[in-house]
């Protein structure tokens, strides 16, 4: 990571004059059918109803599942048969308001929830609306994402950030509510020991909720050496390398090298990966709870009779729901959680398509790619 | 040989031998126990498990062991703290007995207790004898209307109870049962008395699901040898449950059941593992994963178990004695585990070696 990376996230220069709603072109970023990328012209959307609000789209996160569809074209049911926008961790600028929305104000900076749900379904009224049948999410097809001038959602899915908060750390919303969703859903309290897998941004950003949320022992799990050096300076109180063997035998050396000998209180998984969720499942604690929050392959070799015996509590956590990106904001206002560290790539509108290889070979931690016409005279991108 | 204060007990050497012996009457080891003299006792798959194979997972047997756990008894005799039984009280009994001092004990979930003394479980004795020491809070008095043969089926409608609570059923919800045999049909039945409106019994053997559907099912189903989606898919639409089931519980450990399962749960549903079987099967993760359910285990029973048991029983909610097969004299009781082996009937009782 470039040394002055830092400062310049700090001093994003917005070209354009956003105070009137006087638009420019709509540019985006678009993903064609057949794997390839370019830049084109797109309306300006207009506001779908009196509640929603028009987004000048300032940063964009880049995820696991965006470089997927770039090289496979698919993730399980959702395949692209048409252009498709990709992105969906933004933040930006709110640059025009419909006549009944009361909750944010032009110009206020803001964390873009890009999943809107139909709002009249059981699971919508019931209060999992993550889980709505008809959710229209940024990015999956075949719902456009941010990766564009400009962008709409309703007000309520927008949540305006502190002023200390930079518009990149803005981007970095998105995952850190999946990673609060998965430490609701794991009822992580105040002295309890986890055990997260995987030291990529999720694993890392729930680590750090995990700790803010008042964990004592937060144990982080890697393959790589490299990664956990980075998860102890940043959140994790220790880390684990997996060995090669067994899962069961990878369990039994965390639950002695960090003297867990009774099991964590809690699992996170968050890489997908068979054996670090078997090592995970043996090293959780009798009435556990197991929390998967990585995606991998569809079908893996599971020891359902430990969570049987045990009786492990292991849920599934999907995106986020109510109140997970209110907590991430709030996480992030009062300083409990840092995101800043993570963002270790950042590249202009012009050069998206480098930030997507970058990503596709596991460079850094959290790239970051500016929205049209947005500059920093500063930026680097460290190769 | 009068048979009327026999310690006769029923005792498994290593696979496939067993023995009756004549075993010393147990004494009272702390003045808050109990002695039962045992009038029946159940049969369950563990017991037949550790008859073949002489182990369940680190559960291995070393030594001359009783079998049995699934009993009912008369007090005969009490310590001299016991305030909640007398003699002569008819009870249920629960037969595993915590430290109550560790941290899961404490926390009210005494059946994840690391030092649990079940019975038999190696290396701790069974019930299939003439008599059987107990703290007295593990003794559920059965209503004079109950009877002892009925009190035999109280351990595994516990099982089921505490199944069922983990699967937060409330009223007006589906349920969908993988297995039906004892522990799943009563799981049926429990689910029904929670409330549940749709209670679909799944099984491969049509005998099982005819007896299901007289039982406690509303709809059963015949799985067949197709991918789990399919299956799921099939059962979803012959049931009206389209969108999928609230809670799907798992009463036959098997992998196609259990995969099954994670096709057949509605999203944000709740799937309870019961059964047991291979300890580790493939297993439907992003599904579980994108539909955000969650998975439960379920170990034995706990606090308030039996207490429901006996009483969804007594009134009438569920009735076991339907589940009763056979009863057969004590000294029949390895051609019992025969039979249950070799599938026949429900549930089978052995008398106690007392029984006239």
């Amino acid at each position: 990571m470039a040394p002055s990376l830092v400062e310049a996230i700090n001093q994003v220069t917005v070209v354009s004059d956003t105070t009137k709603p006087k638009f420019q072109r709509n540019e985006a970023f678009v993903l064609q059918e057949k794997g390839q990328f370019h830049y084109a012209d797109r309306p300006v959307p207009k506001l779908p109803s009196t509640k929603h609000v028009l987004i000048r789209v300032l940063a964009t996160g880049l995820c696991g599942s965006d470089v997927h569809y770039w090289q496979h074209g698919q993730i399980g049911q959702f395949v692209v048969r048409q252009p498709l926008i990709l992105g969906h961790e933004s933040a930006g600028e709110v640059v025009d308001i419909g006549s009944s929305v009361t909750t944010v104000r032009r110009g206020e900076r803001v964390a873009l929830e890009p999943g809107v749900p139909c709002q009249t379904c059981d699971y919508c009224r019931g209060g999992r609306y993550n889980l709505c049948a008809l959710m229209q999410f940024a990015a999956t097809p075949p719902h456009d994402g941010t990766l564009s001038t400009y962008y709409t959602l309703p007000e309520d899915f927008c949540f305006v950030l502190p002023p200390h908060i930079s518009i990149e750390e803005g981007a970095l919303v998105e995952p850190l509510s999946i990673a609060v969703h998965s430490a609701r859903l794991a009822g992580i309290t105040t002295g309890q020991s986890i055990l997260v897998f995987g030291a990529g941004p999720i694993g890392l950003l729930c680590c750090a909720v995990a700790r803010a949320l008042g964990a004592s022992t937060v144990l982080s799990v890697d393959i790589e050496q490299s990664r956990l050096a980075f998860a102890r300076t940043y959140a994790a109180t220790a880390t684990y390398r997996m060995e090669d063997k067994s899962p069961e035998e990878n369990a039994a050396s965390i639950m002695t090298t960090s003297q867990l000998s009774e099991g964590a209180d809690v699992v996170i998984d968050a890489t997908g990966a068979e054996s670090c969720i078997s090592c995970g499942v043996h090293a959780l604690r009798r009435g556990g709870t197991f929390v998967q929050t990585g995606l991998g392959t569809s079908n893996i070799v599971f020891p359902v009779g430990q969570i049987c015996s045990k009786e492990g509590v292991y849920k599934g956590s999907f995106r986020y729901g109510p109140g997970d990106y209110k907590m991430a904001i709030e996480l992030l206002n009062l300083k409990k959680v840092g995101v800043k560290e993570l963002i270790t790539h950042a590249y202009e509108f012009s050069r998206a398509e480098e930030a997507f290889e970058g990503v596709s070979r596991r460079q850094g931690i959290k790239s970051i790619i500016y929205g049209p016409g947005v500059q920093n005279a500063l930026i680097t991108s460290s190769e | 040989m009068a048979k009327t204060d026999s310690n006769l007990s029923f005792i498994l050497n290593k696979p496939h031998d067993v023995a009756f012996e004549e075993r010393p009457k147990p004494k009272l080891e702390s003045p808050y126990d109990v002695l039962i003299a045992i009038n029946y006792t159940g049969i369950c798959g563990s017991d037949v498990h550790y008859w073949e194979e002489g182990r369940i997972g680190s559960f291995i047997l070393k030594d001359p062991m009783v079998l049995g756990h699934e009993s009912a008894g008369t007090i005969v005799e009490v310590g001299s703290a016991v305030k909640s039984v007398k003699v002569g009280d008819r009870i249920a009994l629960e037969p595993g007995t915590p430290c109550r001092r560790c941290t899961p004990c404490l926390a009210g979930h005494y059946n994840l207790c690391p030092d649990m003394r079940f019975a038999a479980s190696p290396p701790i004795d069974g019930t299939l004898a003439g008599y059987y020491v107990s703290p007295e809070d593990f003794c559920y008095k059965l209503p004079d209307h109950v009877s002892l043969q009925e009190g035999a089926l109280i351990e595994p409608l516990a099982v089921a109870v505490h199944i069922t609570k983990q699967a937060e059923i409330t009223p007006g919800q589906s349920v969908v049962v993988m297995g039906a045999g004892p522990v799943g049909l009563l799981c049926c039945a429990v689910a029904k008395a929670f409330g549940a409106s749709t209670v679909v019994s799944v099984d491969i053997q049509p005998s099982r699901l005819e007896f299901a559907a007289s039982y406690a099912a509303t709809h059963t189903f015949t799985p067949e040898r197709v991918p789990a989606g399919e299956n799921a898919a099939r059962l979803l639409k012959e049931t009206g449950l389209e969108g999928g089931a609230d809670a799907v519980i798992d009463a036959s450990g098997a992998e196609p059941s259990i995969q099954t399962s994670i096709h057949v749960v509605r999203r944000g549903g709740v799937y309870v593992q019961g059964g047991m079987g291979k300890p580790d099967i493939t297993f439907p993760i992003m599904e579980l994963c994108i539909k955000e359910v969650t998975a439960k285990g379920s170990f034995r029973y706990g606090s308030g178990d039996y207490k429901l048991a006996v009483e969804l029983v007594a009134s009438g909610k569920v009735n076991v004695k339907k589940l009763i097969s056979e009863t057969v004299r004590f000294e029949e009781a390895e051609q019992a585990f025969k039979d249950v082996k070799a599938g026949k009937g429900i549930k089978m009782l052995i008398a106690g070696p007392n029984e006239k």
